[in-house]
């Protein structure tokens, strides 16, 4: 299965938030949809799900229009919430049943989603009389109620404490094990890192970078590279590497444990090698580097 | 519709077994209970079993005592006075001196001076505003004055009075209806709608809101078409409302039923109320709350905290109630045009027509017009009402006006 976006317009009120939306996701591979606030992740993620109409633009479902209806979607809006003065279990087989469950088969899947979330002894507590990290596993209870097929998160760490968090992380590695299609919103650059293998990068309304994560991660570190001494401390490496090898690297940061170079004036690794070699530095640490999806984010979008 | 008759159950039983709902029909059927039993209740307590109306009875009036001085036996004929004076006992006194004490002593209510057969002086304690002793004590003195003048001139008084006051019998043929007879029931009725209509409106209204507000609206509207939301919540809402006054009717009923002989059958006339009157009621009655429930459901999305609800229903509950109050003051006229013209329009034909079909004769076939006019705008209404509430139901911030969220719904 595959979710294909094409060129997504939107505008509300004459202003236009959405300019083009293009990105695809497949089915065991998560989609990591990144973005600032406001940058119209909520925006895209509502006209996934037929909240709202697109301007212009498709949505397409293995090459077929995709119709929100027509597919059991398990849904968590950013915006949580659900009735707080009814009782936990009885919301749940309420909206069990208007995806197309039964009364039995809403029921059976509410306790086992509370069971699992650990809050099945709420189950018969009015929704408000829960703390808060309970009724947000309420609310996740809630969003895989129908074993959906296809999962669209917004937001979904957001207001969870580490505990809660690790469930969640759980829930969603089983989800990816299972086949089922993910797309997940976040401006926490950890939680996409650790599941998504496909990001798209939003920015004011446009989608700045898309694509498989590793790939960008390597693109972007094509020619850099991570070094260290076992003997010699950053600062004084930084000092040596720039007197010594100006001419083949450039050092761009130092991380905590090591620091970053750039092969410049289309030097390969292999010189660079011998020059260190040359140098005897007793090198502890030479890979290829890969940047965090925080760098690239803060690359892509931390300027503008 | 199996989305809709899940929306519709939900809120079924949410209203049912909220409560507000049960505590409300309690206290209301608690209190026909008791208002109806009152008569049962006194009798228990009371020896004299059919005296609570006091019917045929001695007022507490008719014990009291009142004086006259017949000075220079003005009135000859006094014994006359005295039985034509209804409104108590008549006591002679022989000085104006003690007809004073007495009077403020409080021993006797008033007195009477009578200077001659037309002419007499009125003594009383305190003067109220409307004194209803005076006009008694007058008409007792004119007709002892007539029996005994009549009685000079050899005519006996009985024969005049049958002459003057002669008895006429009359008998009134209806053709139609008892528009007297059939008021106070058809009062309570459309009172009964009407109430029905403004509490279970804003209620609706509210429920929408709140959906909004604690923004549980984002997962129904994913989950099930915004159709089946609002019609369920309308529908199912109506029902509820619908069951409560059932309830509180069938409660009625059986209360007076069972104390229908201490009250002496008196208010049979409120409660023998027609089939095809009970009908008309039921049929447009929730017709007409289906209808006014769509237009608070679709306001209710308008607007994105319950605070603001009662402003923005404030046009729609406006034109609620002019139109009851229009339907209303044409129950003394039924046969007006106004309310012909407001028995076809469908924001208020289900009080105006059950007004004529209550209190007069309508032809069926009028009946029936109104009635497809009803139920096909109430569909229409129940479209375009599902229409705003999907538009609404994403609008956060300010409440929406109307005329904003019908442009709105053109563009797209």
């Amino acid at each position: 299965m595959k979710i294909e976006l094409r060129d997504i317009y939107k505008s509300f009120s004459e202003k236009e938030v959405l300019h083009g939306i293009s990105f695809s996701v497949e089915t065991g591979k998560a989609l990591g949809l990144l973005g600032r606030n406001g940058a119209g992740k909520t925006t895209t993620i509502r006209i996934i799900m037929g909240l709202f109409n697109a301007d212009s633009g498709e949505i397409l479902l293995d090459g077929r229009k995709f119709r929100p209806k027509d597919h059991k979607i398990g849904y968590l809006p950013e915006e949580r919430g659900l009735y707080p003065k009814k009782k936990v279990l009885e919301q749940l087989v309420y909206l069990g049943q208007l995806r197309g469950f039964t009364r039995k088969e809403a029921k059976e899947s509410a306790l086992y989603w509370l069971e699992r979330l650990g809050v099945e002894e709420y189950k018969n507590s009015r929704l408000e009389t829960l703390s808060k990290g309970n009724q947000q596993k309420v609310q996740i209870a809630q969003t895989f109620l129908c074993d959906p097929d296809i999962v669209i998160l917004d937001e979904p760490f957001s207001g969870l404490d580490p505990v809660n968090a690790q469930i969640l992380k759980d829930i969603i590695r089983e989800l990816i094990g299972k086949n089922k299609l993910l797309i997940f919103s976040s401006h926490q650059m950890g939680y996409v890192e650790e599941f998504c293998e496909e990001i798209a990068l939003i920015d004011k309304g446009k989608i700045v970078l898309t694509g498989n994560l590793r790939n960008i991660k390597r693109e972007y570190g094509m020619n850099r590279l991570a070094i260290s001494s076992a003997s010699i401390p950053l600062e004084d490496l930084r000092n040596i590497l720039n007197n010594s090898l100006s001419h083949i690297i450039r050092v761009v940061e130092k991380k905590k444990n090591f620091l970053v170079i750039e092969l410049i004036n289309n030097n390969t690794k292999d010189e660079l090698l011998k020059a260190l070699s040359d140098l005897e530095l007793d090198i502890e640490r030479f890979t290829v580097y890969e940047p965090t999806l925080e760098d690239i984010f803060v690359m892509k979008v931390g300027e503008s | 519709m199996r989305g809709l008759y899940t929306v519709f159950r939900f809120e079924l039983t949410g209203m049912l077994k909220s409560k507000a709902f049960k505590v409300s029909t309690i206290v209301v059927c608690l209190m026909l209970i008791i208002g109806l039993s009152i008569p049962s209740i006194i009798n228990v307590f009371s020896s004299k079993e059919n005296d609570i109306f006091g019917e045929g009875t001695v007022g507490e009036e008719a014990q009291q005592a009142y004086g006259y001085i017949n000075k220079n036996n003005a009135v000859p004929n006094i014994e006359d006075l005295k039985s034509s004076f209804t409104l108590g006992r008549l006591i002679e006194f022989n000085s104006e001196e003690k007809l004073k004490e007495s009077i403020l002593s409080g021993e006797i209510e008033a007195g009477f001076i009578i200077e001659s057969p037309t002419e007499y002086k009125y003594m009383v304690k305190n003067n109220e505003m409307i004194d209803s002793k005076v006009s008694f004590f007058r008409e007792a003195l004119a007709k002892a004055y007539r029996i005994y003048e009549l009685g000079e001139m050899g005519i006996s008084y009985p024969d005049v009075e049958h002459i003057i006051y002669p008895n006429i019998q009359q008998d009134t043929v209806i053709l139609g209806k008892d528009s007297a007879r059939n008021y106070i029931y058809t009062y309570i009725l459309i009172f009964i709608i009407y109430f029905v209509i403004v509490v279970y409106g804003q209620m609706i209204a509210t429920s929408v809101a709140s959906e909004k507000s604690n923004r549980a609206m984002e997962l129904l509207i994913t989950s099930t078409d915004s159709s089946n939301l609002i019609f369920g919540k309308v529908l199912g809402t109506a029902l509820a409302g619908a069951i409560q006054v059932g309830i509180v009717l069938i409660v009625t009923m059986i209360s007076y039923r069972l104390n229908a002989g201490s009250w002496g059958n008196r208010l049979d006339f409120i409660f023998d109320i027609p089939l095809d009157v009970i009908l008309i009621f039921s049929v447009f009655g929730i017709l007409g709350y289906v209808f006014y429930a769509f237009i608070f459901g679709a306001l209710g999305a308008l607007v994105s905290r319950t605070e603001d609800v009662s402003s923005s229903a404030t046009s729609i509950t406006i034109i609620f109630v002019a139109v009851f109050l229009m339907s209303f003051y044409s129950m003394y006229n039924i046969e007006s045009i106004l309310l012909k013209v407001l028995s076809f329009v469908p924001f208020s034909s289900f009080i105006a027509m059950f007004i004529r079909v209550s209190m007069g004769t309508v032809h069926i076939v009028e009946v029936l017009v109104s009635l497809v006019i009803l139920v096909l705008s109430t569909i229409l209404v129940g479209m375009f009402a599902s229409r705003i509430y999907r538009l609404g139901t994403l609008m956060y911030g300010n409440p929406v006006k109307l005329s904003r969220a019908i442009r709105l719904m053109r563009e797209k």
